[in-house]
């Protein structure tokens, strides 16, 4: 018999579907009820429990769905100050963390050698007394790198770190240190302000990505979309400044794709232009020190340098001037360069200038809700870490290293010899919850309890509106035999301590400081707590619309312009090299969750991979074909990935998004894509030690070999018609049919 | 045989099984069969329901404020079970059995509607229907085979006689 081979695999794929029905089939056949009902639980109906959410540090208020005490779906809180009922694809799938099959289950500690990555679970009451007795007979000091805590939970960390005399740092992959240096040198504050966007009516924007990833996107989103079409017959005017058509530019009325690395120069000419041909609402007394900031520079230099014209420069600073209500915000690529401090000053100095500080569509600040009380802990910026590797090893110290919920070396560059600090510690602990790139180094691992498995509270900051602070509560029962990080510290500070007191537990903890809390701060004071700490965890925090707003106050804007500095001579690496963390996977977080890896990426649609975007120009310069594998070399290394040609960059610009390229992070995110970080150059923003992160020069090399590239659309092709995830049958044309 | 004829064999034959596969995911697709009603405890309606006359709503709690009807908890068994003469059916010593190894008795589910159907009992009975009247007299049955189709052009002939929306988006939502 003559079988084709088509007809041959469409039999096989039939027998496939049927014999796997039976297997899919046998679960649902099954009805398997409580042994001991629950009385809160009626069987096929939702209960919704408020709390925040912790895939980001922005602190969205979620409502959580939760059926015979599974959750099931997380929505925003409509009620939350925040995000309004509104919730981004990173808080979504943070139910895919929570199920994730290669979530830690339980205490393990490493056999074998550090290589192996073999692990043996052991109970917590061995892995406790491990840790303390570790940290009690450590030579060298104890150093802890974690996500960025709030509320309750970094007091205790903060406490607990102190008892054991060690350090405590944040690690952010984008923590946007320069702005937050510019901030603290222009306004003398630590915090960032708020950028009362909603209010604006020309926002210029120096490559914040406001509306992807930067910040608090979800409330930037809200905010943007009040400027837009909120207000009647006002609708603001939005110009995006970066190198790339980010979604952010995409949603702008105008796009500048500036030259990498002078969006302060650009902001310069512009406050150059303010002060020199339109009014300036700065005090006499201040005018001195800005026209010496913006007064240095010629337009022919900026126009040149920044390859925008003078007539756009122009344009630009006229509309900033004559706006009733114009801001100028600058992050993302604005902070990705060795200049990033200058920049920002010269970008939040326009501001100063025509007078939005402290003023609705302007840059204002807000009392924040007092439920903290711990000591500002200091960022680990890339520069802090190789001062910190290069002391170790100079004092031949061996730290005693703690790790929680953050990914280092995934995310530091190895030119940053972050490697280092972790081969030189004595002993690796970590709380995290996954088997990432830094915790699979750990001896020991206490994982933490998922988010939604746990107590805690997050303060909104001043950047908020609102006094703010919003409830985490449990809303399932854990899963595995984890712990959460605030009973394992009290824990462990009990054990050092040898003593009995402080709080008895975490849950405790927080109810007693929500209490003093509540008697000093709400107008229900009088009531009984209990009754008001229930209304609390039904509305997922509290929040006091009364607005107090505190002033800013100009310092000092002093600083001398300097241009940036690129890694590579323009010889041998003739193209700028600009990383972006993909919007959905938040600088490879959410790489391990299968919604968001196939969640095309709105640019260019591609799914499940890493790709890099090349100038259509450019590529055809080069022979490279659309999805082709190129190579792109730096001094310090390379990486291979699949091309895809965007119009929506510059020529002498190749853009890749971080997320991907994990050896480690479980089956969806391991040996997938590659890491734009590891052919980074260690060059660092001068003032805040943030990795330039945009400052490598790079050449691109096509290997002549498809690379597996999976886009939702192709582009060039009719609409809809080309995919590698769909294919449409169109009926033919009517020339066709007659 | 000639290569033709061989050729037609094939096809019919691919045809065949194919028609079969088919047929066998539509089924697996609607309404559940009652052919399969083994469960792993012998459970007695007609007893139950019938000679005891407990009311349908004893064991099924959430029927009248829930999509789903709900299936009595072991507890709710044990109630009347754990002074009883196990003695008397085996069958009561098996319950007895996942009472004491608390271990749930997982039923086998005989009624069961496609995903891409809403159905909610706690509409239906605040109508006022019967349970029998879509799930038969279950007071004189042993076992529980299933008293309709459950397909959508059953549902659709009651909807149509009581003047119930026929819209799609009623059920398909």
């Amino acid at each position: 018999m003559d079988v084709k081979r088509r007809t041959f695999l469409h039999a096989l794929g039939l027998t496939a579907a049927g014999t796997l029905l039976p297997g899919c089939d046998k679960e649902i056949r099954r009805l398997v009820p409580y042994i001991l009902p629950d009385d809160e639980i009626v069987p096929g109906v939702a209960d919704w429990y408020a709390s925040t959410c912790g895939e980001c540090d922005a602190g969205c208020g979620i409502i959580v769905k939760v059926m015979e005490g599974r959750a099931k779906k997380i929505e925003g809180n409509p009620l939350h100050p925040v995000n309004q009922g509104k919730l981004c694809a990173q808080g979504q799938a943070a139910l895919q963390r929570l199920y994730n099959p290669d979530r830690l289950q339980g205490p393990l500690r490493r056999t074998g050698a550090q290589a192996e990555h073999r692990f043996t679970p052991v109970s917590w009451d061995e892995g406790l007394p491990e840790l303390a007795d570790r940290i009690r007979h450590t030579k060298g000091p104890v150093i802890m790198i974690s996500r960025p805590l709030s509320g309750t939970l970094a007091d205790v960390v903060s406490h607990f770190i102190e008892s054991v005399k060690g350090s405590l740092y944040f690690y952010d992959p984008s923590p946007e240190l320069p702005l937050r240096a510019a901030v603290r040198q222009a306004f003398g504050i630590r915090d960032l302000p708020a950028y009362d966007m909603a209010e604006a009516d020309y926002v210029l924007s120096f490559g914040a990505p406001f509306l992807e990833q930067w910040l608090s996107p979800v409330s930037f989103g809200i905010a943007f979309g009040r400027m837009r079409q909120g207000r009647k017959n006002r609708r603001g005017h939005f110009v995006h400044i970066e190198p790339r058509l980010s979604l952010t530019a995409a949603s702008a009325d105008r796009w500048l794709p500036i030259r990498p690395g002078m969006e302060g120069l650009l902001a310069l000419g512009i406050g150059h232009l303010l002060l020199s041909d339109h009014r300036s609402s700065l005090p006499a007394g201040r005018l001195p020190a800005y026209e010496s900031l913006y007064g240095g520079v010629s337009l022919d230099d900026v126009a040149k340098h920044t390859d925008i014209s003078q007539a756009d420069i122009k344009g630009l600073a006229k509309s900033f001037a004559e706006a009733d209500c114009p801001l100028a915000i600058g992050g993302g690529t604005a902070c990705a360069h060795t200049n990033a401090f200058e920049s920002h000053l010269a970008i939040l100095g326009l501001n100063s200038i025509v007078g939005n500080i402290n003023r609705p569509g302007g840059i204002r600040r807000y009392q924040s809700a007092g439920l903290a009380t711990h000591p500002k802990v200091p960022w680990l910026s890339e520069r802090r870490i190789k001062e910190l590797a290069q002391a170790l090893e100079e004092t031949d110290q061996r730290p005693l290293l703690l790790l929680y919920d953050c990914n280092p070396l995934f995310s530091a560059p190895p030119t940053v010899p972050i490697q280092r600090l972790f081969d030189h510690a004595s002993y690796i602990a970590s709380f995290s919850g996954s088997l990432d790139e830094s915790t699979v180094t750990a001896d020991l691992i206490l994982p933490d309890h998922h988010r939604l498995e746990t107590w805690g509270d997050h303060v909104i900051g001043e950047a908020s509106p609102h006094r703010a602070a919003s409830l985490v509560q449990p809303v399932v029962v854990p899963l595995f035999d984890t712990r959460g990080l605030g009973d394992t510290m009290i824990d462990l500070t009990r054990r050092l301590d040898g003593s009995h007191s402080g709080p008895d537990s975490f849950p405790q903890l927080i109810k007693d400081r929500w209490q003093r809390f509540h008697t000093s701060h709400s107008s229900r004071a009088h009531e009984p707590f209990q009754s008001v700490w229930e209304d609390l965890l039904q509305q997922g925090g509290l929040w006091e619309s009364t607005v107090t707003e505190q002033r800013l106050h100009l310092s000092s804007s002093a600083a001398n312009y300097q241009p940036p500095q690129f890694d590579g001579e323009a010889v041998d690496f003739p193209l700028y090299f600009y990383p972006y963390p993909a919007p959905s996977l938040g600088q490879g977080r959410g790489a391990n969750l299968p919604w968001l890896q196939e969640l095309p990426d709105t640019m260019t649609s591609a799914v499940w991979g890493s790709w890099i975007e090349i100038n259509p120009a450019t590529a055809q310069a080069m022979g490279i074909q659309q999805g082709e594998l190129v190579r792109i070399h730096s001094r310090h290394g390379s990486v291979d990935a699949p091309a895809v040609h965007y119009p929506g960059l510059r020529p002498d610009v190749i853009a890749m998004p971080i997320g991907q390229g994990h050896t480690d992070y479980g089956r969806y995110a391991a040996r997938r894509g590659a890491n734009p970080m590891t052919i980074l150059a260690p060059l660092f923003d001068k003032k805040s030690g943030a990795l330039a992160i945009g400052a490598t020069m790079v050449r691109a090399e096509p290997l002549h070999v498809p690379g597996h590239l999976i886009l939702l659309e192709k582009p060039g092709t009719t609409a809809g018609g080309g995919s590698d995830l769909i294919s449409i049958e169109r009926p033919r044309s009517s020339n066709a049919r007659t | 045989m000639t290569r033709a004829l061989w050729q037609s064999f094939g096809l019919i034959s691919l045809a065949t099984v194919s028609a079969l596969l088919i047929g066998l995911l539509y089924s697996k697709g609607s309404a559940d069969s009652a052919a399969q009603d083994q469960q792993p405890i012998p459970f007695n309606h007609a007893f139950h329901a019938g000679e005891l006359a407990l009311d349908c709503r004893y064991c099924h709690r959430a029927a009248h404020v829930s999509p789903t009807a709900g299936i009595p908890s072991l507890r709710l068994c044990m109630g009347c079970h754990q002074n009883m003469d196990t003695t008397q059916a085996g069958s009561m010593q098996t319950l007895l059995d996942h009472w004491t190894r608390k271990e749930p008795i997982a039923w086998v589910r005989l009624q069961r509607l496609p995903d891409f159907v809403y159905f909610t009992h706690e509409r239906h009975l605040a109508h006022g229907l019967q349970c029998k009247t879509c799930h038969g007299e279950v007071t004189r049955m042993s076992s529980t085979p299933r008293a309709a189709t459950f397909e959508m052009g059953w549902c659709l002939s009651c909807h149509q006689q009581r003047g119930a929306s026929r819209d799609c988006l009623t059920c398909h939502k």
